[in-house]
């Protein structure tokens, strides 16, 4: 099995040394323009390592939807076993570290490399999408549990008084509502997924981070430029995607009357 | 409203005993867990007391012999062993995990009150506030410690006063990197939970003469701060986890121990399941130990209803 | 058991795990009847009527509606729900919705007409109840005498044979409360058969063929409005009428 992950601490443990002499020399020189030209002319290697990231981001968000949304309704419609071990499920999940997580998933999973023909996904990137997208279920399934329980139980007895089956009650009347409810729940879960990505560092996913950490390993007086200019990146996609996702809220909110 | 309560099934009767049953269990994990740590602590520090250093408080033979006899479980015997073999390294690293946590929740709770307060109640204060909050709550924590470590350097940066504590002055450059990011994300929480504090408990406040930083004080943080302790215990749950990328710079955590022993002997699922356990356990008891705060501290109606 | 009786509740009794709240409950309606449950609270009432509609279990007794025995387990309870409607203290309009979509909401998914056609029968409802001008309003937009109002038109959508009403004029401010009798006086006009929980004792003198009184999950008396308001046969239904007329 490919020791990604053994490299990227190794890596972090011989380079540290490496690092901390040339950092001597360093301490004076933060803000040198040859290291900010150095960073510009990275910028299409970084480039792709955010193309990574959104595309790390998005998967995982929709497989955490996927698995996450049923999980929720199983926490607050289900009964016996399946409750149970979804909710198990759940909290082993949500209690363990997002870098164990991906380790598992690396090497005891060994999740293959994917072919769809015109482009493969590495098994690093699987491995990625797997682990970030599990976690988001667990922790989305508890923003759908608290919002489908929120709906007042009076919308469901109204639905069910018009013959509507407790499926149907369920689908269109209570679910519409709760996702509604879930919109900042799941924008916050948006940008934790966003940073979290920064992790699959430990399986050598080469996503922004990873990448800009080659390139500081490099050129080791560009450290500080290189991440700070990286840092802003995060930023800039997190602020753009809860301004964005704050739009889709206001878009699809349910009109509050002045009536009390 | 319109729902009937079924008549008492054995099943109904099973669930509402499961409870009391499973609790003794979690409570007796607990106490094995936590009894575990604390002698190979003390076993280390008091250089090896009960054991010699380095070696399991249980002999590893003696475990593989046992579960080999168990009916079923004789395949496993290799594996105890291992696993029994692996518990000082694992003891080693979980203890800078507790103490690289505990401190930075600490020192982050302090800074976050004030961060918090500032925001709800200041002026110019409230948009650095924000800024501080924004900018760490908007950036991976990895990117925040390769900032202070390899960008800063800090690790060479380490007062002399407080050098020697740690086997690595690192260590204090993870717990700078986990407070600053931690008191961020405290201050959010803490400032909705100000934020829900009516109204006319501070109008009430200044009506009997006391000043505006009285009154924050003294009537809107003690009720507060209550409201806060769920979100509280996310942060407490959030830090023990991530912790673990302090091993990204080379703190010897328990990650990073696990990983080591990992990297030479390939046995990666053992290794990382035992390590998960180990993470969870420090977690559930996170949380039980919130729920008992919380217990403590309520006042009655004061705060969400605990609903059985 | 006549044959012209289109509502026939015999015995009902229901437990709450270990307290009973229906005690051998009975009466009888025929078809375009108007029967009004009164008591105090907590007297069972509106349990009684969910048991119609099985929101509510009983678990004995027995409940005949046009010929088909409620109680009945094998009895599929989303069939029998089109053919009663139901009005609510509380509305329970569907929040996410507008008047027209909560109206049409069953018609489109319970009994399967196509939008066009779901939505132009919704229409029609909301007129006769009086909302023609609200059709895309959200209930948080809408008075409170407005919401019930389409909660009447969402139970008519369903054109059912039975309108159960459970006390639709309690949660509503007094001067609201008479735009929501006036539809339920048109509704009794066109012959509807209509079982209603109420205080509104000025109502129940107008229209109800037969008034029931009900306290502590028992039936204490049963008769025409005239017979209870004037010369009730038991002295509690006196007492409590007198309570309830001090207060309109």
């Amino acid at each position: 099995m490919p020791p990604a992950a053994t490299t990227a601490l190794a890596a972090v443990d011989s380079a540290a040394l490496a690092t901390e002499l040339a950092s001597a020399a360093t301490r004076l020189q933060i803000g040198q323009p040859e290291d900010w030209e150095f960073v510009l002319r990275n910028t299409d290697y970084l480039g792709v390592g955010v193309l990574l990231t959104v595309g790390l981001t998005v998967a995982s968000i929709l497989l955490g939807f996927v698995v996450g949304f049923p999980a929720g309704a199983v926490e607050v419609y289900g009964d016996g076993l399946l409750k149970r071990v979804v909710s198990t499920a759940g909290i082993v999940l949500r209690g363990t570290p997002i870098v164990v997580i991906l380790i598992v998933m690396y090497f005891v999973v060994g999740v293959p490399q994917i072919n769809l023909g015109v482009v493969s996904i590495s098994s690093a990137m699987t491995a990625g999408i797997l682990g970030l997208g599990l976690r988001s279920a667990a922790y989305q399934s508890q923003i759908f549990r608290a919002t489908l329980a929120s709906v007042d139980d009076g919308q469901m007895e109204a639905g069910r008084s018009i013959g509507l089956s407790r499926f149907e009650a369920v689908r269109y009347v209570v679910v519409p509502q709760a996702l509604r409810r879930s919109i900042p729940g799941f924008q916050n879960e948006f940008t934790i997924v966003l940073k979290d990505t920064s992790i699959v560092f430990a399986i050598g996913l080469a996503e922004l981070l990873t990448r800009g950490y080659d390139l500081f390993s490099e050129q080791t007086t560009a450290v500080l430029e290189v991440i700070l200019f990286i840092s802003a990146i995060y930023f800039v996609l997190t602020f753009t995607t809860n301004r964005a996702l704050d739009r889709l809220g206001d878009y699809y909110a349910i009109p509050e009357g002045e009536s009390a | 409203m319109a729902s009937a309560t079924r008549p008492t099934t054995v099943r109904e009767r099973v669930a509402e005993s499961d409870p009391s049953l499973g609790r003794l269990l979690l409570v007796a994990a607990g106490a094995l867990f936590w009894g575990w740590l604390v002698v190979s602590w003390l076993n280390r520090w008091l250089g090896g007391v009960v054991v010699p250093v380095g070696a399991p408080l249980v002999s590893p033979g003696a475990v593989e012999a046992t579960v080999a006899a168990l009916p079923g479980l004789a395949a496993y015997a290799g594996d105890a062993r291992f696993v029994v073999e692996l518990t000082p390294e694992l003891a080693r690293g979980t203890w800078l995990t507790v103490v690289i946590t505990a401190v930075s929740l600490v020192i982050g709770f302090f800074i976050a009150v004030p961060l918090a307060v500032a925001r709800v109640y200041g002026r110019f204060s409230a948009w650095l506030s924000l800024m501080y909050t924004e900018l760490l709550r908007g950036t991976p924590l990895l990117a925040q410690l390769f900032v202070l470590y390899y960008g800063l350097n800090l690790a060479s940066y380490v007062p002399g006063a407080v050098s020697g504590v740690f086997p690595r002055d690192v260590v204090w450059v993870a717990i700078l990197g986990f407070t600053l990011n931690g008191a961020a994300y405290q201050a959010e929480y803490i400032r909705g939970a100000l934020e829900s504090v009516e109204e006319g408990q501070i109008t009430a406040g200044r009506a009997i003469g006391l000043s505006k930083l009285e009154t924050i004080y003294y009537v809107v943080l003690p009720q507060g701060l209550r409201y806060a302790i769920p979100s509280w215990t996310n942060e407490f749950v959030y830090l023990i986890k991530y912790s673990s990328l302090a091993a990204f710079i080379t703190v010897p955590e328990l990650y990073y121990r696990a990983d080591q022993v990992a990297s030479e002997t390939f046995r990666y699922t053992l290794i990382f399941i035992v390590t998960g356990v180990t993470y969870l356990a420090l977690v559930l008891t996170a949380s039980k130990l919130m729920e008992r705060v919380e217990g403590a501290v309520a006042i009655p109606g004061l705060g969400a209803e605990r609903e059985e | 058991m006549s044959d012209d009786e289109f509502l026939t509740v015999t015995d009902v009794s229901k437990w709450y795990g270990d307290e009973q709240v229906l005690h051998d409950v009975s009466f009888e309606m025929d078809r375009g009847d108007v029967t009004v449950l009164i008591g105090p609270s907590g007297s069972g009432k509106s349990t009684m009527l969910r048991c119609v509609n099985r929101l509510a279990e009983a678990q004995e007794g027995s409940i005949r509606l046009d010929g088909e025995e409620v109680l009945s387990p094998d009895l599929d309870v989303d069939v029998l729900r089109r053919e009663v409607g139901m009005v609510f203290q509380g509305f329970n309009l569907f929040a996410h919705l507008t008047a027209v979509g909560n109206v049409a909401l069953g018609p489109r998914r319970v009994l399967g007409l196509s939008e066009a056609e779901a939505r132009e029968r919704a229409e029609e409802k909301l007129e006769r109840v009086g909302l023609a001008d609200q059709f895309a309003s959200y209930p948080a937009e809408l008075s409170g005498g407005q919401q019930q109002r389409v909660g009447i038109a969402r139970a008519l959508a369903m054109e059912p044979k039975l309108m159960l009403f459970d006390e639709p004029t309690s949660a509503l401010d007094p001067e609201l409360i008479g735009e929501v009798l006036e539809v339920m006086h048109g509704l009794v006009d066109e012959g509807m058969t209509m079982l209603v929980v109420t205080h509104e004792m000025s109502f129940a003198r107008a229209v109800a063929d037969e008034i029931v009184f009900l306290d502590g999950g028992h039936v204490v008396e049963r008769g025409p409005p005239d017979q209870l308001f004037e010369r009730p046969e038991k002295e509690r239904t006196g007492r409590f009428l007198e309570r309830i007329a001090s207060h309109d």
